[in-house]
């Protein structure tokens, strides 16, 4: 009995020293819910920010990285909704991915605009990317190819398929979609191979394509032109078209309290202007675009009503 | 390219690096032994540990894994007819028998010699195409994908001449389940029921996981007993005999790796199938084919060297053009990610180093992976003298936990549980179960590649004798359908004539 006691009482004396306290936030370990396979680009986004944000809390606590593939993640997404609002669960989404869907009127278990926003890490636009060797320089070549221009895409839902429809119909460009390209890799293989003209993919993930000269940009969209060669949505007339980018957004169920939600938004953006984590950013070509809460809240709100307008593509 | 091979060895031969790399064998045998669990799951669980470590040592230890979950895969395919991971599947067929008449030691023997061999063949493949790597990943487009497929599910329609029919009903339903969920082409929804889970499709490991491990537990405990039905007949110290058949066999070993080092290196189709056709092509090859499935040690070298081979076709995507060529090569390139590395076409230009230190830790790893396995052969084996009512209980909820571990869905574990009992009904009415799991694997494919080139074409069926490789594929299937009707009807001919006579 005495040993017991004994045993128990520095179990107690463990515990007592070594957590935070239990009446601040946070007191245990905050797992960021990542809606898509380990290995992927938001996957490696999330955990390398992870590790960063864990300097910036007011205890030391771990974050933990969960993947939560599924339903193109509408599963991720359905999960941090019905979590409870305390903070210890959030999640990095895909806008607009978990956008669409809601507009669409699928059916899903969560709201997009109910949900706590806590900050944008990254935005990404588009390239309409060619082969290397094609006779296409620009979207006046494409238009003037004289039989519709064929794209590749992922599946007919997929945010790259929806940009392709948009663009393509505020351009008066007239095409043709081959779909069930798994990945933005397979259909960059596909324009490589000569399977399709072009495709939309993102301005991020084709940095080394172009390096290594197996592609070229007809246009760009989502993001500045500096190079005079090839326009961006601005050049081209369609400044609204700047909406269709991939934004990375950081949110926590809906209604969690205005001082947890304040310590998350904080530790984000202060790991965001970590030196360390821009250092990593730079050797892996990742970008960045801070945003604090009430910004993020903003541009969810009017992607929103932006892609309401082009509904009638969204089917 | 010596000295990259030889600058890698050094970078590699650090004790630290070495215990690493030891690290990555163990965990990724137990890894493989487990049904359900396999190299992706090993790597994403091994990622944060990663953090701390220097690329190289991130890279020889995901190279450990990598090499080593074929071998601890073999080891439950051959002791309880339970695939570890995907791609052993076909080390079932002639495996478990051979573990059934006790000789578990002589077939874990040659799985243990087939797989370095058949990763040591990959390897060398690999660094011969490696200057024309491009170019042979982007000979398979939409028309090749789809050939691909049909030649996958013709050689499963006539793996078994015996049983056709029954193969055929099988890889129906295998065609059927494979046509669940989200299609990528139409967009639309195909028998899910307006389920997020179904929308993903039915997954392939708890499916095998069902098919095989569940059903064989089930059958074990109806029928009582060991998996070795004579306890004296077991042999444990037939793992000479095991190596020796291997190297006899060295041209099935060779074939089986070319196998899998090229279907290896097509995207989405990958282990399973290589080792599937690795077996049947030495099946048919061989002088007495109706005795495969009865025990054969040539039926357990072919899929192996197949397994081990892939891994190095596998790269060939992701080297070339920065996609992955299977599931784990995925994660490995978000470890290379976390450790400041780009992955795209510039890869063996930017990160040479890495590349080789993981071919050479593959290696190395098949090598250590096969030793390991051979040192434990004894204690192995007596699990096919465990009695049912403990073996079954036990390896039936280390499977559906394993299962229930990949993506933590409850739906994964529901799939294994349904199919388990489908898979009792089919071998207790005798018909195959690898169609159906060929057919699950192959069905989208068949299906995306199909609607793709008819697209691309515009509804022109010239499209699949639009190039030289798709030439070849119909070839290839044309000459298996031949091969297996020709010998047929020459012989009824035969005998009609004699009748006449």
């Amino acid at each position: 009995m005495k040993k017991l006691i004994l045993v128990l009482s520095i179990i107690g004396a463990l515990m007592g020293c070594s957590g935070p306290s239990s009446d601040t936030f946070p007191n245990r370990d905050i797992e960021i819910i990542i809606p898509y396979n380990a290995g992927g680009g938001f996957d490696v986004y999330a955990r390398s920010l992870a590790q960063y944000m864990e300097r910036y809390l007011p205890e030391e606590i771990n974050i933990l990285p969960i993947n939560m593939p599924g339903a193109g993640g509408r599963r991720g997404a359905s999960h941090v909704y019905r979590a409870d609002p305390d903070g210890y669960t959030i999640g990095i989404f895909n806008m607009p991915g978990i956008l669409l869907p809601q507009i669409q009127g699928v059916k899903i278990n969560y709201d997009v605009n109910q949900l706590s926003w806590l900050s944008t890490l990254s935005i990404d636009g588009y390239g309409i990317i060619v082969d290397d060797e094609s006779p296409i320089n620009s979207v006046e070549d494409i238009k003037n190819m004289g039989r519709p221009v064929v794209y590749g895409a992922t599946g007919p839902s997929s945010t790259s398929y929806i940009a392709t429809t948009i663009v393509s119909t505020a351009l008066e460009i007239p095409y043709k979609v081959i779909t069930g390209y798994k990945g933005s890799g397979e259909y960059i293989l596909g324009v490589i191979r000569g399977d399709v003209d072009a495709a939309f993919a993102n301005y991020s993930t084709i940095q080394p394509y172009l390096e290594s000269g197996d592609i070229k940009l007809a246009a760009v969209i989502g993001v500045d032109s500096d190079d005079p060669n090839i326009m961006d949505a601005n050049d081209l007339g369609v400044p609204d078209l700047s909406n269709i980018k991939i934004v990375r957004m950081m949110a926590g169920p809906p209604g969690m309290p205005e001082d947890i939600r304040s310590t998350l938004e904080q530790a984000m953006l202060s790991a965001l202007d970590d030196q360390d984590f821009k250092a990593w950013l730079d050797a892996t070509g990742n970008d960045v675009y801070p945003a604090n809460a009430v910004d993020t809240k903003t541009a969810v709100d009017e992607m929103s009503s932006f892609y309401d307008k082009f509904k009638e593509f969204l089917d | 390219m010596i000295d990259l091979l030889l600058n890698a060895l050094s970078d590699i031969a650090s004790v630290k690096t070495i215990l690493l790399l030891v690290l990555g064998v163990m965990f990724g045998l137990v890894f493989g032994v487990i049904p359900g669990l396999g190299g992706t799951t090993a790597l994403a669980i091994l990622m944060p540990l990663t953090f701390g470590m220097t690329a190289i040592d991130a890279f020889a230890m995901s190279g450990g894994i990598m090499g080593a979950v074929a071998m601890g895969g073999a080891i439950s395919a051959i002791l309880l007819n339970t695939p570890g991971t995907a791609p052993n599947a076909a080390t079932t067929l002639d495996g478990y028998p051979l573990a059934k008449q006790g000789r578990a030691a002589e077939a874990i023997g040659a799985a243990a010699t087939a797989s370095p061999l058949g990763g040591l063949f990959g390897v060398i493949t690999l660094l011969m195409v490696l200057p024309v790597a491009k170019q042979l990943v982007l000979l398979f487009g939409p028309p090749e994908f789809f050939l691909l497929a049909v030649f996958g599910l013709v050689t499963i329609a006539l793996s078994d001449s015996t049983n056709l029919l029954r193969g055929l009903v099988s890889a129906g339903v295998g065609l059927m389940l494979a046509f669940v969920g989200y299609d990528t082409v139409t967009g639309g929804e195909r028998f899910t029921y307006g389920s997020d889970y179904l929308f993903d499709g039915i997954p392939l490991v708890p499916a095998l996981v069902g098919l095989f491990g569940v059903t064989e537990m089930i059958h074990l405990s109806i029928t009582g007993g060991t998996v070795a039905g004579d306890a004296s007949a077991v042999r444990i110290h037939g793992v000479m005999k095991g190596i020796k058949a291997t190297l006899k066999n060295w041209r099935i070993v060779i074939r089986g790796s070319l196998t899998g080092t090229i279907i290896g290196s097509i995207p989405g189709v990958g282990g399973t199938v290589a080792t599937f056709i690795a077996y049947s092509t030495t099946k048919r090859a061989d002088a007495d084919p109706e005795s495969f499935g009865t025990g054969r040690i040539e039926g357990v070298i072919a899929p192996e060297s197949a397994n081990n081979a892939k891994d190095s076709g596998a790269l060939l995507p992701t080297i070339a053009f920065g996609i992955p060529g299977s599931a784990e090569m995925a994660v490995f390139l978000g470890i290379l990610v976390l450790h400041g590395m780009q992955p795209g076409p510039t890869m063996l230009l930017n990160n040479e180093r890495e590349i080789y230190v993981l071919i050479i830790a593959l290696t190395l790893s098949a090598v250590f992976s096969a030793i390991i396995g051979i040192a434990l052969v004894k204690w192995l084996a007596m699990i096919t003298l465990v009695r049912g009512q403990i073996l079954a209980p036990l390896v039936i909820a280390v499977s559906l936990v394993g299962t229930y571990a990949i993506n933590s869905r409850p739906g994964d574990v529901v799939i294994a549980a349904i199919l388990g009992m489908v898979g009792y009904l089919m071998l207790r009415f005798n018909y195959p179960r690898l169609p159906l799991v060929i057919a699950l694997v192959l069905g989208e494919t068949a299906e995306r590649g199909f609607l793709q080139s008819m697209m691309i074409s515009q509804g022109s069926w010239g499209i699949f004798i639009s190039s030289v490789t798709s030439i070849i594929m119909v070839l290839l299937i044309l000459i298996t359908l031949g091969w297996s009707f020709i010998p047929g009807i020459l012989k009824s001919r035969r005998a009609a004539k004699a009748k006449s006579d």
